[in-house]
């Protein structure tokens, strides 16, 4: 038989809430499935009040199958990861992963990854770090190096090729 | 031992007869050595089933039966009794279990059939070698004991002691009554708590069978079901009980009068070092607490006591000592209650930050006209009447990272004091509720809920993630799911309804007893259906909140149910013992007394005898069959009926 | 003198130089020597959105380049601690993804062995070095100044996985704080987050929580304003202004880093431990003396 949702005409993508489930369960111990909508997460989330997320929902949409609206939303890019919902839920679930989970499901179909991220990746395959040595201003508008502070060297990746080849194989395999 | 065996197989309709081959396994049993009737029935536990075993046996003269059905713990007794009924003794009986550790466990049907197969051969090894045994009487003590004053224990005494028999109540405080006594008003009938609770309480004071031990506790537990011997403390007042006449000067005069945070009222309020715990107190005798008194701690109170100088009475007496007492009792009936769970460990609440976060009970006692501020709602920040209440309801209930299970009556108790609130505020008390789920199921609540959503009140659906102390008020972010938006709740004064957990002392308790608890620490039913007052201990049942969270009215069913299997047993002269007790063959035991020390139930004693040897000796009426000593025997000289190596080492051989 | 591997991380060593440079000065007061060493990369955690596989692998890295060294780690930066504990975690209870990993470690000539352990700024004070130590130093000691602590997320949270720091109620700053002569104060606010993470895609939002806490702090009447990582630092002292007006609110809260504050107490002069890098208004607060 079948359950649709009617404003979407979406069906329950059994496949990918599997992969996500035993994603979470390799990484965590929390299980989406134990989710009774209390809305304890939403209640004290950061970004809630901002940017309208709720990660009551997310689960809600997770358990049921829902899972290419959410991956296709820009919402799921507003969580801070302050984690609150992971550490005050009283059923052990942890909508933060779960949304950890969509947004590289997100970034692994080919959809655009927003912001600054693109440019910190590149950062990090070129010399390791999510930036570069930047020059800094004091309170009295000098500008100011790290050399000038008598800082040692930056530590980075001694063999550059190396590590690039096994984060550009990582970049295409999933958990 | 020329054994002529009967082996009947069950069906269990299609439990056991849709995986394993009924059919096939009665032919196979057909072949086995001494069997010399084989037969399978759908329902072997039925009548039909009963009289086609009793027939057999008359037919065949079989010496000994074998059912291969569902677990013993099921219907090992009823099938003893078939037997018994059918002229074998009921100890010649060997169950094989094919349908829980058969049946039910796999799924390949031919496996499941040589695995039912293996299990018979076993079960008839067995059966060759079975001997009868004959249960031992136990003479039973009439009289019971009920751990605990509440209105559980209560009822309990007052049932046993209204059908004749003598009954110990002993209860850790100064008077009986229990949390009820802390209770207003009770759900859904809205009856005074103190109204109905304390005709109870009088009745127990006069009853001519009961006799009260407050202020008291157990300390120690020997014995078996229908001779309990019972270490009872009784711990010093300090107050001569047979002078006291509750007049209450001494506790008007204490030095220490308002200054001692008061457990009665859940720290709202204060009392004396020297107190009645509340006004309708049974025995209305005052106590004096050791832990603040002067005269106690200190060896001096100013230049004298001033109770004493209070005292009309001379009731007084500083020099009363600790006594204990034994008693014998038949049955023990455990009817220790609760305690409410300490909101503090759910920081995030603010239970421990803020004076204005509160418990239901702590509420409870402001409601009460009997509490500290004589039944007025106050801040207790600053005195004032709130104008505004907000519930958080499963407070650590329903919660993996606190208590998992459901506290019953969080949400009744709620909604009763809600109705309470708007009677003493009035209308214009603005009152918010943030609930999970309204559990309503009883007698009677669902239209009291029904009543309460007619009231002016704002029900909110989600758990608040935290409560934030703003100085004048409090603030609470609540995600209602009904309307799907975030409200901010601006509150005076906000009220936890904690989880319902055992009590602190419980894990030491039920080590005193000897009784199970189960994974949440409330004391284990025999079985949550069929048998939920009887513990798996013989004699010893449980009653009320100690076994589980659960309302006034199945508290005092449960109450009553628990004095009824009681009185099953001491209404009876004797009791036969379960014949499958330990048992020593004294020439080959060389008195090491290893079995003494593991023994749970000093059954077990060393005879000396007459050429300067010994040897253990059990006392079957006190032996519980554990088999404790058979494993811990170095030589194989202590063994168990029923169960000896003689008997299993055949049926390991043949099962595999 | 105690050892320990320093882990710099990202943030710290390219910009956030007065992090580092209070470090470098206040820990040899206190007996610990850090070791630099080469080699290591970010931990991975910002690219957890992106591809948190790639999060694990730096994160294993950077523990088997540490454990090389037979030192345990001391790393400064509380998202990095996160990140390497979720490693760790997950490398030692699931045996086929520590399989996995250490399977790709082996082009760098790496394994993880899971050997050492880890440290914040926060616990290594509080913990391993001890207030009674950390008082012997205090020459000039803070003199009531009420301290608004800002513990962040990342220090406190997942209390599931094992934080340095309890997660509802963090004591631990305060207690270093009364120990230097300071008052800090609970306010509600406390464990609100300063939005940092959002910074890669909603950078607006993110300075929208760095203001508001900031307004709620100053609106308390602190002195000033303590943290103890990198990202919140740069959201709340670098960027304060632009918080400021993305609030429409004047803010003039001053952020120090506890290392800063810690070396103010001990004597230390203020060029040498980065207040000079600091953007919000740090020479308000009085201290026993320049």
């Amino acid at each position: 038989m079948s359950i649709v949702d009617l404003t979407s005409m979406g069906e329950s993508q059994v496949a990918l809430r599997k992969e996500i489930n035993e994603r979470l369960s390799r990484l965590q111990d929390e299980i989406s499935d134990y989710c009774f909508q209390c809305a304890k997460c939403t209640s004290g989330c950061e970004a809630h009040k901002l940017l309208e997320l709720e990660p009551h929902k997310i689960v809600a949409l997770l358990k049921r199958g829902l899972i290419d609206e959410m991956v296709n939303s820009d919402i799921i890019w507003t969580c801070m990861s302050c984690f609150k919902c992971r550490e005050r839920c009283p059923q052990k679930v942890a909508p933060v992963e779960i949304l950890f989970a969509l947004k590289n499901m997100a970034v692994a179909s080919g959809k655009q990854i927003p912001g600054k991220y693109t440019a910190m990746l590149q950062s990090i395959l070129s010399i390791g770090l999510i930036q570069d040595v930047q020059s800094v201003m004091t309170r009295d508008s000098k500008t100011l190096k790290r050399d000038d502070l008598g800082l040692p060297e930056v530590s980075k990746p001694v063999d550059v090729a190396k590590f690039q080849m096994v984060l550009s194989k990582l970049a295409v395999e999933k958990v | 031992m020329g054994n002529k065996i009967g082996v009947f197989i069950c069906h269990c309709g299609i439990n056991i007869a849709s995986l394993v081959d009924v059919k096939a396994l009665t032919d196979y049993a057909k072949t086995l050595d001494d069997v010399v009737a084989s037969k399978d029935y759908k329902y072997m536990c039925s009548d039909v089933g009963a009289n086609l075993i009793k027939d057999s046996i008359k037919k065949h003269k079989l010496d000994s039966v074998v059912v291969a059905c569902c677990s013993p713990r099921m219907h090992e007794h009823t099938f003893r009794g078939v037997v018994e009924a059918g002229g074998v003794n009921g100890f010649n009986l060997e169950i094989a279990n094919i349908r829980e550790q058969c049946s039910w466990a796999h799924e390949d049907r031919v496996r499941a059939t040589e695995k039912a197969e293996a299990l018979v051969r076993g079960a008839v090894a067995k059966a060759r070698l079975l001997e009868p045994l004959k249960p031992s009487k136990i003479d039973v003590t009439p009289m019971a004991l009920v751990v605990g004053g509440g209105i559980a224990g209560i009822q309990t005494s007052l049932d046993l002691a209204d059908e004749g028999f003598r009954v110990y109540l002993v209860e850790k405080t100064p008077s009986i009554g229990g949390r009820m006594a802390q209770l207003d008003k009770t759900f859904p009938t809205l009856d005074c708590s103190s109204c109905i609770l304390t005709p109870k309480m009088m009745e127990v004071a006069n009853h001519p069978n009961i006799e009260l031990h407050t202020y008291s506790e157990v300390v120690g537990v020997e014995g078996s079901i229908g001779n309990y011997k019972v270490r009872i403390r009784k711990k010093p007042r300090f107050v001569d009980m047979e002078k006291c006449t509750g007049c209450g000067d001494c506790v008007e005069a204490c030095r220490l009068k308002d200054r001692i945070s008061s457990e009665f009222d859940m720290g709202m309020g204060k009392r004396s070092a020297i107190y009645m715990p509340f006004p309708q107190a049974i025995p209305l005798k005052c106590t004096i607490d050791p832990d603040h008194c002067l005269m106690l701690t200190r060896g001096k109170c100013g230049t004298s006591p001033l109770c004493v100088e209070a005292c009309e009475a001379d009731a007084i007496d500083f020099k009363q000592k600790e006594e204990e007492v034994e008693v014998d009792v038949g049955a023990i009936v455990v009817a220790t209650g609760y305690d409410l769970m300490d909101p503090s460990s759910l920081y995030e609440y603010g239970y421990a930050r803020s004076d204005n976060v509160i418990t239901t009970l702590e509420l409870e006692r402001l409601i009460s006209s009997s509490g500290p501020t004589g039944g007025e709602i106050l801040r207790p920040s600053n005195g004032e009447k709130p104008g505004s209440i907000t519930y958080v309801l499963c407070v650590g209930s329903r919660d993996e990272t606190e208590c998992s299970w459901c506290c019953r009556i969080g949400c009744m108790s709620a909604l009763k004091q809600v109705y309470l609130l708007k009677e003493k505020l009035g209308d214009d008390v603005e009152i918010n509720i943030c609930y999970t789920d309204i559990r309503s199921f009883g007698k009677g609540y669902e239209e009291f809920y029904r009543n309460i959503r007619g009231f002016k009140t704002n029900f909110f659906r989600g758990r608040p993630s935290e409560v934030r102390d703003m100085g004048d008020y409090l603030s609470i972010d609540i995600f209602d799911t009904t309307t799907n938006k975030l409200f901010e709740i601006r509150t005076d004064l906000v009220v936890l309804v904690p989880a319902l957990v055992p009590r602190a002392d419980a894990d030491d308790f039920a080590r005193v007893l000897r009784i199970s608890q189960s994974g949440d620490g409330f004391f284990l039913e025999a079985h949550p259906k069929l048998r939920p007052m009887d513990t798996f201990t013989g004699g010893i049942f449980i009653a009320g909140c100690c076994q589980g969270p659960k309302d006034i009215q199945d508290t005092v069913s449960m109450a009553s149910g628990a004095a009824a299997r009681a009185a099953n047993i001491l209404s009876k002269e004797e009791l036969e013992a379960e014949p499958q007790v330990a048992c020593v063959d004294e020439d080959a035991c060389s008195g090491c007394s290893v079995c003494i020390s593991v023994c749970a139930y000093n059954a077990i004693e060393l005879v000396k005898e007459d050429d300067g040897k010994s040897h253990a000796k059990v006392n079957e009426a006190l032996c519980m069959g554990c088999g404790a000593c058979v494993g811990a025997c170095p030589s194989g000289a202590m063994q168990q009926y029923g169960f000896k190596d003689k008997q299993i080492l055949p049926m390991v051989e043949e099962t595999v | 003198m105690k050892k320990y591997a320093l882990y710099p991380g990202c943030v710290m060593p390219t910009e956030q130089y007065a992090y580092e440079q209070s470090i470098r000065e206040v820990l040899p007061f206190l007996d610990i020597e850090l070791v630099d060493i080469k080699g290591f990369s970010c931990c991975g955690e910002p690219m957890k959105s992106v591809n948190q596989l790639m999060t694990l692998y730096l994160s294993a890295r950077n523990l088997a380049i540490a454990e090389k060294q037979g030192l345990d780690l001391f790393v400064p930066c509380p998202i990095c601690h996160l990140s390497l504990s979720e490693c760790q975690r997950v490398m030692d209870n699931n045996v086929e993804m520590r399989d996995r990993v250490n399977g790709m470690l082996v082009t760098e000539g790496l394994k993880y062995e899971g050997t050492i352990g880890m440290f914040h700024t926060v616990d290594l004070l509080h913990d391993v070095i001890g207030v009674e130590e950390i008082k012997k130093h205090v020459k000039k000691p803070l003199d009531g100044l009420k301290v608004a602590t800002h513990y962040g997320c990342h220090l406190i949270r997942p209390s599931e996985i094992g934080r340095p720091v309890d997660s509802e109620n963090p004591q631990k700053m305060e207690t270093v704080l009364k120990a230097l002569g300071a008052e800090p104060l609970d306010y509600p606010e406390k464990l609100d987050c300063c939005g940092a993470m959002l910074s890669a895609n909603l950078p607006e939002s993110a300075l929208t929580k760095t203001g508001q806490k900031l307004q709620k702090v100053q609106e308390h009447g602190f002195d000033v304003f303590v943290d103890v990582c990198p990202w919140c630092h740069r959201m709340f002292d670098s960027r304060q202004v632009k918080a400021g007006e993305t609030v429409a609110a004047k803010l003039e809260v001053p952020v120090v880093y506890l290392t800063q504050l810690l070396g103010l107490t001990f004597g230390v002069d203020r060029e040498k431990l980065g207040l000079n890098l600091n953007l919000s208004p740090v020479d308000k607060i009085n201290l026993g003396g320049k």
